[in-house]
């Protein structure tokens, strides 16, 4: 298919150029798109008292239309709880139900000022040693073994959370991106060497 | 044409020119791309011979005016009027008894009388021509009492920004047909005759898919979205959502007609990935199909939930905002896409010419506009820039006019 055996530097670094441009447009708008930014309770806590309610805290403002938080449990059956109550950044559901002992699932669904729509969920265990013994969740729960590491309580400072985050925007195509990106930097200053040595070796 | 429908291409092409694999975004896109010319789901089935498209005729003359259940046309120019201040009862009489015999004509294959290209005027291509009363035909006439009480100018919506050349109008022509010389020719008789009545208000002039390119299939809008996929089946829903079924004679068989001029940030919507796209129609962009669903007509199920205890299909969505079950609630959409020239950056000017009859738009479309511009996401990208409001009278006989039964 090629006429030319070997793509010239300059041929390399314009395609270069235009990629980097390529992958540099959508980047902005990347940048844009809201993220959470802590939650209470936070990620993969364990709580030996039974949490009332759960905040999030995004990198961008809230618009109350927008923004949906639940609160399911190990069965994936949702817990009954209030609708998010939205202040600036923040979102607060407060739980209607008394928690059982076991893994909770908090997942969120909000929009970025650009409009585009951000979700992601995250875990959180509630291992209370008064609270009556439920079947289902002591099946995945462990004991509370590890106090130490544990909050005190769920009031719990916010602390950052890495949550799942699913939004497909540009974000994960640019990480991509920026990879083949490098590769081609490299690839390109690989060229350049052979030449530089095959020069010197004629 | 210069749309956006190019771009994968190009850029593929780009980048393969500089021999690299380039993955990512762009080779998703270009792997979308594929996939779907060669997905039988997609794959539009056979075609109408070109021959027979140009001759094809729709009827004129009926109970009801063609133009409404007729199987959009691929070419249509929505032409208003404003009425001179003289053009009063007898005078509107007048004025559609001569538009009555030019749509007589020409929708039959046959030039107009005194037709100056009558050659223009033997391929009908399907032509309708739809007459429908603005508000202000009613005050003309001094008949406002005959109107439909729904026939009135819609109420502001946070979401609107209406332009004034794009809104209102006494007397429409939706006049549509397969070629768009024949809607062109159409459009200057129909315009010309009315001259000595009325002066035009605006026109917008659409498109949706060539004749024959994808017959049966729900049209797309430049957003690539399926459009009209929830409309009314055709036999006893049609039926009870878009024909007035009783009344006086001026509104039986007749329907009401909202057009509003959607202008789409094509800027903004493509820097939205294809997940956040679906979330926001609440429906897959190949399919059609609901998110909860496989083909584009399964009933969408809003409390299905996903792993993670939210809804699969967003409330915000587009699908679950403007949902209706009940047929007489649902709308006949028949819309028009519009692409003007882009500007000098290459922003680009492209829309969507919102036509939708109903029995009743208090009735039917307003609870759905409601609740759009409450909270659909797609606000986000599209905005109402014109809005108007028309009653469809009632057909008429042969030898007859549209409007008799009103006016005569």
């Amino acid at each position: 298919m090629p006429t030319h055996a070997r793509p010239s530097f300059a041929g390399l670094l314009a395609a270069t150029l235009t990629t980097v441009t390529l992958l540099l447009v959508p980047a902005v708008p990347a940048a844009a798109h809201n993220t959470l930014k802590s939650a209470t309770p936070p990620k993969n806590a364990q709580l030996t008292s039974l949490p009332k309610e759960i905040t999030l805290e995004f990198m961008q403002e809230l618009n109350p239309a927008y923004t949906t938080i639940t609160l399911s449990d190990a069965a994936q059956q949702k817990v009954s709880t209030s609708e998010p109550a939205v202040t600036g950044t923040k979102g607060t559901i407060t739980i209607d139900q008394v928690l059982t002992n076991g893994t909770y699932t908090v997942a969120y669904r909000v929009v970025s000022a650009d409009g585009h729509p951000v979700q992601g969920s995250y875990q959180f265990t509630v291992a209370d040693p008064t609270a009556s013994p439920d079947a289902a969740a002591s099946a995945t729960t462990a004991p509370t073994a590890a106090p130490s590491t544990t909050p005190s309580s769920s009031t719990a400072a916010s602390s950052a959370v890495a949550a799942r985050d699913t939004d497909d925007g540009p974000g994960a195509p640019l990480l991509i991106g920026g990879a083949i990106l490098a590769a081609m930097i490299i690839a390109a200053g690989t060229v350049v060497v052979a030449r530089r040595r095959s020069t010197r070796e004629s | 044409m210069t749309g956006p429908s190019n771009r994968p291409v190009s850029r593929r092409g780009l980048l393969t020119g500089g021999a690299l694999a380039a993955g990512g975004a762009l080779a998703g896109a270009a792997a979308v791309t594929a996939a779907r010319s060669t997905n039988p789901e997609v794959r539009p089935a056979d075609t109408v011979p070109v021959a027979q498209v140009g001759t094809a005729v729709e009827p004129f003359h009926g109970a009801r005016q063609a133009g409404v259940t007729t199987e959009p046309q691929a070419h249509a120019a929505f032409v208003t009027f404003t009425l001179k201040p003289g053009t009063d009862r007898a005078a509107l009489g007048r004025m559609l008894r001569l538009l009555s015999d030019d749509a007589a004509r020409l929708t039959q294959g046959r030039p107009a009388l005194a037709d100056t290209e009558p050659e223009l005027g033997l391929l009908p291509a399907r032509l309708t021509v739809t007459f429908g009363f603005g508000p202000g035909l009613y005050r003309a006439a001094g008949l406002d009492d005959r109107r439909p009480p729904s026939v009135a100018d819609l109420p502001s919506f946070r979401i609107d920004r209406l332009q004034p050349h794009w809104s209102g109008g006494d007397l429409l022509l939706q006049i549509c047909a397969d070629d768009p010389l024949t809607v062109a020719h159409a459009q200057r008789v129909l315009v010309k005759d009315s001259r000595p009545f009325a002066t035009v208000a605006w026109v917008q002039q659409g498109f949706r898919r060539a004749a024959g390119a994808e017959p049966g299939r729900t049209q797309r809008n430049l957003f690539g979205q399926l459009d009209g996929t929830a409309n009314p089946k055709p036999g006893g829903p049609m039926e009870t959502a878009v024909w007035i079924h009783d009344g006086p004679d001026w509104l039986r068989d007749g329907t009401t007609l909202v057009v509003r001029r959607i202008s789409m940030n094509l800027e903004t919507w493509d820097l939205l990935g294809r997940t956040d796209r679906e979330l926001s129609v609440g429906r897959r962009l190949d399919t059609g199909a609901p998110l909860t669903g496989t083909a584009e007509h399964d009933e969408p199920d809003f409390d299905a939930l996903g792993p993670d205890g939210l809804t699969v299909i967003p409330d915000f969505s587009h699908l679950a905002r403007a949902h209706v079950t009940d047929d007489r609630l649902k709308l006949l959409r028949r819309s028009y896409n519009y692409d003007g020239a882009p500007a000098a950056d290459g922003t680009a000017d492209s829309g969507l010419i919102f036509a939708s009859f109903q029995a009743d738009i208090t009735k039917q479309f307003l609870p759905i506009q409601r609740r759009l511009a409450e909270r659909d996401l797609l606000n986000e990208w599209t905005t109402p820039i014109g809005s108007a409001v028309f009653a469809v009278p009632p057909g008429c006989p042969e030898g007859g006019w549209v409007g008799q039964q009103l006016l005569g």
